[in-house]
């Protein structure tokens, strides 16, 4: 069975420029991008036809620090479809003073291949 | 303590410790400026880029995709390892007009610190770089009560990002604003639930990329010429009154309809932050509500520079930053006495459908980026033109929510006939 | 001050509700050594309409010789002039303009002008509109004549109500907030007057005033009387930034109407730009919701008098519910039956400038009429003399840095629009203020162009660490109207759906 060609709009967050791709896919294949205004637009677009995919990033408890919490990040972008069970793992982590930026905070956090680090440093209280 | 009667004598002084005045300081020193000190009144140096901890900056300055906090970091390595001076904790809270100190004027003001009390600073060069506030939900004239629950989503932002607090578990976010998209976001990856967003003109005002990944991505709503007209509840808020907006921006009748929620967050604008530069009496432009400057980003008085969203709101902080090294480094050749501000002026005129421009004023001795913010969206392709013969550009289209950024060529200015007195810049659509 | 008040409950005199008036007889009251104490059943003082007017100290001119208004309000005038340095509270001797356009309102002019010589105004005078505009270049340019009066001042309203209370307190009077009397008790026969029943138990007095505004009705009703009605009346207002204030110097009404004085345009005691009030009846006493139409009639209202009045640079709007009685006038009456209660009542505009001469009259009126049931023995203790907690924005550079250098809390500003340092909020709250509202009210913050974007997470932190409370706890104005809901993470906690 061959699965018929459709034309899909994708708005790129790429860069702030934000182009609007028109993303021609058969399946999950994508035969071409227009409008795009450089070449992350081209595997964005991929990204978002497979498995869409965002950097991630919110805070964790802080124990002992200058702040109460500390903002993380994803170190890599990680599956859109994962987000919620990254938000739920990291209510439940704590991270203790001293903590520096770029500190792993939770290795390989749901399966999904990339870290939790820190996104800055925080000093003990 | 220190006695108020002395005066601390600095080369290069930088008021605000965010990127605009890192990067100025660090910008600065570089230039050769000896003590160059940067005066910021939390406890730590990065300003607002502290409480935004979301990715999207540095793609321009770094080439990578960096959080606020990230960012600054980076920033103030620089800034530390070319031998800046932080002054934290410390609130400039006057600032006198210049004064005359060795033959040109230099700037004045007063500091305070919790542990080292009043202190008189007199400045060969003056960098502002406080940023900008919100549009306060007074500002919008709301009908209704004045329930708790009804923040501007940066001190949200504050609270959920830097305090470690919820300021609600319902929320309506009205006006799209970068920031109120990006706390739409927070505040569902917090657990909130995030009922929809307002926003009363026909387009959106922060990029579309923050639509699509902050909205879209988490099924929020958002709705255009929509306003929030009313708040309920007595003591928390309990729900808004929403209408549909006409072409006259007043709410269409019959549209109003009520939605419960606890919270209710403005992104409804930002204002640069102008208390010292009025004190200090230079000129301000009524429709960026910052300093006239000139590509050198030298206000109108000569000691005086200014960078950042204190100038004009930016929508990117790489261009902040940007703007803070050349005021940094116009401020420490005025300090040195090295600063040639040319012989020409050039005033920039605009065509009506713009409706800010940054810088206002050229003298011809830097290459630089006129950035300016159309008044309505131009959809489909327009030509952007600096006049006479300076600049052209063709565009995809040009909306509000994106400034647009105009190349000036120093050498091109120079070259003008001499009885040319101003830069005209427009944009049409073809 | 919370829970139920216990065996102390026994006092000389209760005063009911501390808006200005309430707040002024107990300062009189506290020049005796009887026991007084005022209930209040906000949680911020001011609460009602002493929060929400003009802050117009009025010259007198306005009412008819012989009313009540005109008895009290160029009296309470000469003695805020006095009281203000005695009391530390804001007044600016700005002078006001009635402004006229056209021979009918001029013919107004004069009417008011010989009704004030008539009740004893100070410094008055008719000048040309274009005297007016030599002064107040921003007004109309079809004002032909104004009235002016010298007298005529500005007060910080939040500050000279706090002003009275607080010396009030400081010279023994007790202040129960949070305490919302439900009824009056009194003796069997109903002759005579016992107490009140509240929220938080029974108080104990021989003389209830009734200071309620636009309660008053209501609980003279508990009373058992019901000689007049309260209909409260609703005003619209906005607050301007700073950089408008400027665009006049002093106090302008328009030509009065029946309605009342109209749309003012003021400079105000802190140097923002105050246009308003409108003028509605309602039913509600308690609605004080701004509307569309309100703000509208405000601001078009203020544009006849300051037609550059900018719409963009309004800070805040806010309205206030006047207590206007069907007597249409001042109604201050000791009760026969039950005896002991005093209605203090109806007390609108020209109210917060008539409160110190009322107080007097109402001390004096039960010194004369109840002095059986009430000693009346002047306290050599009294203390006349009160501070404020010192406006750091008006002190000057060596002053400021005595405060800094004594205690850090002084060299940390807390609010940046206004420049309140930490240690006023502490202040603040070491004299009574728990919400985020009543510490805008005592010290400003909040009340700037940001309108609290900056300073409130430090004001709710500040009052947590005072208090000994969480911050979860801080509430903008009590009740339950709590700035923050809950720590972060812990709506995404195991059981709670995403």
């Amino acid at each position: 069975m061959s699965l018929s060609e459709e034309t899909k709009k994708f708005l790129c967050v790429s860069c702030p420029v934000g182009c609007l791709l028109k993303v021609t896919v058969q399946g999950k294949e994508v035969l071409s991008v227009a409008d795009n205004g450089c070449p992350l637009g081209v595997k964005y677009a991929q990204n978002e036809v497979v498995n869409p995919v965002r950097t991630f990033t919110s805070t964790v408890r802080a124990v002992g620090a200058s702040l109460p919490v500390c903002p993380v990040r994803s170190r890599t972008p990680l599956p859109l479809s994962k987000v919620g069970d990254v938000t739920r793992e990291l209510a439940m982590t704590e991270a203790a003073a001293p903590i520096s930026i770029g500190q792993v905070i939770i290795k390989d956090v749901c399966g999904t291949g990339t870290d939790i680090i820190a996104s800055r440093s925080l000093g003990k209280r | 303590m220190s006695d108020i009667s002395g005066v601390r004598e600095i080369d290069v002084a930088v008021i605000g410790g965010g990127p605009a005045g890192i990067a100025a300081a660090a910008a600065a020193r570089k230039e050769g400026a000896e003590r160059v000190v940067v005066f910021e009144r939390d406890w730590e140096a990065g300003g607002i880029l502290q409480q935004c901890i979301h990715p999207g900056f540095g793609l321009h300055m770094f080439g990578e995709e960096l959080t606020g906090p990230e960012y600054m970091d980076r920033y103030l390595k620089q800034a530390k390892d070319a031998g800046v001076e932080f002054a934290l904790n410390t609130m400039v809270f006057q600032m006198d007009p210049p004064v005359e100190a060795d033959g040109r004027r230099a700037a004045s003001f007063w500091v305070m610190n919790p542990q080292t009390g009043i202190e008189h600073v007199r400045a060969k060069a003056v960098v502002l770089a406080m940023g900008c506030r919100e549009r306060p939900a007074g500002a919008l004239g709301l009908a209704g009560s004045r329930p708790a629950g009804v923040y501007t989503a940066g001190t949200a932002q504050r609270f959920v990002n830097m305090e470690g607090y919820m300021p609600g578990k319902k929320v309506v976010i009205m006006g799209t604003g970068d920031i109120g998209l990006i706390m739409a976001r927070r505040m569902v990856l917090e657990g909130a639930e995030v009922v929809a967003v307002f926003e009363i003109m026909p387009w959106v005002s922060g990029l579309r990329r923050n639509i699509a990944q902050c909205l879209d991505d988490f099924g929020i709503p958002y709705y255009l010429e929509h306003s929030v007209c009313e708040l309920h509840g007595k003591d928390r808020l309990e729900g808004i009154s929403v209408a549909e907006i006409g072409k006259d921006r007043k709410p269409i009748d019959g549209t109003l309809r009520f939605i419960g929620c606890d919270t209710l967050l403005l992104a409804v604008g930002l204002i640069p932050e102008n208390e010292l530069s009025r004190m200090a009496g230079i000129e301000l432009d009524p429709s960026t509500n910052g300093p006239v400057v000139n590509e050198l980003l030298q206000t109108s008085a000569e000691c005086v520079f200014a960078a950042g969203n204190v100038v004009v709101v930016y929508d990117l902080v790489d261009f902040v930053s940007e703007a803070g090294e050349r005021a940094g480094s116009s401020a420490a050749l005025y300090a040195l006495g090295k600063l040639d501000t040319g012989r020409r002026e050039f005033a920039i005129e605009t065509t009506p459908n713009i409706r800010v421009v940054s810088p206002q004023k050229l003298c011809g001795e830097r290459d630089t980026t006129v950035f300016l913010r159309v008044a309505e969206p131009v959809e489909g392709r327009c030509k952007l033109w600096a006049e006479p013969g300076i600049f052209s550009q063709t565009l995809r289209y040009a909306r509000p929510g994106e400034m647009n950024e105009v190349k000036i060529s120093a050498q091109k200015l120079r070259e003008l006939p001499g009885d040319v007195k101003s830069v005209k810049i427009g944009l049409e659509a073809f | 001050m919370q829970g139920r008040v216990k065996e102390n409950g026994n006092f000389d005199v209760i005063v009911i509700g501390c808006g200005i008036v309430g707040a002024t007889i107990a300062r009189e009251l506290s020049r005796y050594t009887l026991k007084a104490a005022v209930l209040e059943k906000a949680s911020d003082i001011p609460f009602g309409a002493s929060r929400a007017n003009s802050s117009m100290i009025h010259g007198g001119f306005d009412d008819e010789p012989g009313s009540a208004k005109a008895k009290f309000c160029p009296k309470g005038n000469r003695m805020y002039h006095a009281l203000y340095e005695e009391l530390d509270f804001k007044l600016r001797k700005f002078g006001s303009y009635v402004c006229a356009k056209g021979e009918s309102e001029e013919r107004h002019l004069k009417k008011l002008y010989e009704q004030g010589k008539a009740n004893g105004t100070i410094g008055m005078e008719i000048v040309s509109g274009q005297k007016l505009r030599e002064k107040e270049p921003h007004t109309a340019p079809d004002i032909t004549a104004a009235l002016w009066c010298e007298s005529g001042a500005i007060v910080n309203n939040f500050e000279a109500t706090l002003a009275f209370i607080d010396n009030a307190r400081q010279n023994g009077v007790s202040l129960y907030m949070e305490t919302a009397v439900d009824g009056i008790l009194s003796d069997e026969s109903r002759s005579s007057v016992r107490g009140v029943s509240t929220n938080r138990g029974n108080f104990y007095a021989p003389v209830i005033i009734n200071a309620s505004g636009v309660y008053a009705d209501v609980i003279s009703r508990m009373a058992g009387d019901d000689s007049f009605i309260i209909h409260p009346t609703k005003g619209e207002y906005f607050i301007f930034d700073r950089v408008a204030g400027d665009l006049v110097t002093s106090f302008l009404f328009s030509c009065p109407s029946k309605l009342g004085k109209g749309i003012t345009v003021t400079h105000t005691a802190d140097d923002n730009l105050l246009i308003g009030p409108t003028s509605v009846q309602q039913t509600d006493r308690d609605n004080r919701n701004t509307t569309p139409e309100g703000l509208d009639d405000t601001f078009d209202g203020a544009r006849r008098l300051v037609p550059g009045i900018p719409r963009n640079m309004a800070i805040t709007t806010f309205s206030g519910v006047r207590a206007n009685s069907n007597t249409g006038d001042f109604y201050i009456k000791a009760l026969d039956r039950p005896r002991g209660f005093v209605n203090v009542a109806g007390i609108k505009s020209p109210g917060f400038t008539s409160a110190p001469a009322i107080a007097w009259h109402v001390t004096e009126l039960i010194r004369e009429n109840l002095g059986d049931v009430v000693k009346f023995e002047k306290d050599p203790a009294f203390v006349p003399e009160r501070k404020h907690i010192p406006r750091f924005a008006d002190l000057g550079m060596e002053e400021r840095q005595r405060l800094a250098s004594s205690d850090p809390k002084w060299g940390q500003i807390v609010c940046r629009c206004e420049s309140v340092t930490e240690a006023q909020v502490v202040e603040a709250i070491r004299r009574g203020a728990r919400t985020v509202a009543a510490v805008k009210l005592w010290v400003r913050p909040g009340t700037g162009r940001c309108q609290g974007g900056f300073c409130s997470p430090r004001v709710v932190e500040i009052l947590a660490r005072e208090l000994g409370v969480s911050p979860l706890e801080i509430t903008r104005h009590g009740g339950k109207s709590h700035m923050l809901t809950s720590k972060t993470k812990e709506l995404l906690l195991p059981g709670k759906p995403l």
